[in-house]
């Protein structure tokens, strides 16, 4: 080829202007039947592969664009989860309230923690949302639906201060509620929660629920404190220690009820 | 055979440009015109025949989504490779902005026509919107590739600025 076009260069320049010239007047005027075959070969050859990878962007984009508007979805889905857990968990609560009935010569007050303070581990008074608006007055017994929470020590017109029970200052006249034998129960920081001045002789066994005995007139007689965890007889001493397992749920305080007499 | 490669990769080069990078590059409705700019960097540094017909395929790849312009783009970028080759036996071309201004002479040049055949009523107000602006833009990236291809600018170059 290259020794034609080197024998008659000024020829083969020609001829290939010429057949150049052909196929752009064939392409010219050739109608349809020239031009759309060539169109689909270039298309099929040329444009295809670029068609898919634009498409694919295209789609990927959208895919992307998709997966921002689900991700989306899905952050305000589980907020939504969360707050409707949250309500769910407080219906619970207060479903299980219903259930609480006061001793009798006594009615129940609702009251919301409102603040706790901490000396520890665990919070050793509550400010309640009642006060002496709503005949709050000191010395007046608390409890939740699991049990004893402690007695109100302050009063001012909206809010009270309650006396937790995990506060090593407060004491509960206590008994056994089956054998009916009698204690203090109280807080130390280091033991939790014991029944104090209780006998080595006495009949007490892991388990046994103690509640509060009504002597010493701040607490009602027969409110829950606790469940006896752990029994620890020295040999040489006259009293055991006995560590209890709280009824109530210092930890999570939320809702509680005052123990007002009817008469008052 | 192996020495059409490069003519064939410039003709994919054309066909991604129109279905990809185009959309990306468009400013204010002015695109770069490849295929123009492609046919006259192949007319400076190859053969007339090869321009000719690298002219010629542009051409067709280029309105291969316009079948009825067809045979005006491929007659149209074959004359001006060709146009451009004996431009070039003619000039000076060891400057990078002689060759940029054959190019935005061939890009206007290929704009005007193609909206001559196209729309002749608004001939005046495209060459003022659309050729001359897509003239311009197309130099600036031929002026680009220019600075790349001479070495005038390398990437070493461009690492000791930063």
């Amino acid at each position: 080829m290259n020794q034609i076009s080197n024998l008659f260069p000024k020829s083969w320049r020609n001829l290939h202007f010429i057949v150049l010239v052909f196929f752009s007047i064939l392409l010219l005027f050739g109608g349809k039947n020239i031009t759309e075959p060539a169109s689909r070969l270039i298309i099929s050859s040329f444009y295809y592969p670029f068609f898919k990878i634009k498409n694919f962007m295209v789609e990927m984009s959208a895919v992307a664009a998709e997966n921002d508007l689900l991700r989306e979805q899905l952050v305000s889905a589980s907020t939504r989860i969360a707050e409707l857990e949250e309500e769910a968990r407080g219906t619970e609560r207060l479903r299980s309230l219903l259930g609480v009935d006061p001793p009798a010569g006594y009615s129940l007050v609702p009251a919301k923690v409102i603040s706790v303070t901490y000396d520890g581990a665990l919070p050793v008074s509550a400010v309640i949302n009642r006060g002496a608006r709503d005949t709050v007055a000191v010395d007046q017994p608390v409890v939740n639906q699991s049990g004893l929470i402690g007695r109100i020590t302050d009063v001012l017109g909206n809010f009270s201060v309650v006396q937790l029970l995990t506060d090593p200052a407060n004491r509960v006249a206590a008994r056994i509620a089956e054998t009916r034998e009698m204690g203090i129960v109280k807080y130390k920081t280091n033991e939790g929660l014991i029944l104090d001045n209780f006998p080595v002789q006495g009949k007490i066994h892991e388990g046994d629920l103690i509640v509060s005995s009504g002597l010493g007139g701040v607490y009602v007689a027969g409110l829950t404190v606790g469940t006896v965890l752990e029994i620890i007889r020295p040999d040489d001493a006259q009293f055991c220690k006995i560590i209890l397992d709280p009824a109530a749920n210092f930890g999570s305080l939320e809702e509680l009820f005052i123990l007002r007499p009817v008469n008052k | 055979m192996t020495r059409y490669i490069p003519f064939v990769i410039y003709l994919l080069l054309i066909a991604m440009y129109e279905v990809i990078w185009r959309d990306f590059t468009v400013l204010y409705l002015i695109a770069i015109n490849v295929p123009a700019m492609l046919v006259v960097i192949v007319a400076i540094y190859k053969s007339e025949l090869t321009a000719a017909w690298f002219g010629f395929l542009a051409g067709m790849v280029l309105s291969a989504g316009n079948p009825g312009g067809m045979g005006w783009q491929a007659l149209l970028l074959a004359a001006i490779g060709i146009a451009v080759f004996h431009l070039r036996e003619k000039l000076n071309l060891e400057s990078i902005y002689s060759k940029v201004l054959l190019i935005a002479g061939a890009v206007l040049l290929h704009n005007l026509m193609s909206i001559l055949i196209n729309d002749l009523n608004r001939i005046l107000f495209l060459t003022w919107s659309y050729c001359l602006p897509s003239a311009v833009y197309t130099s600036l990236v031929a002026w680009l590739f220019f600075l790349f291809k001479e070495k005038k600018v390398t990437l070493e170059n461009i690492k000791s600025v930063f």
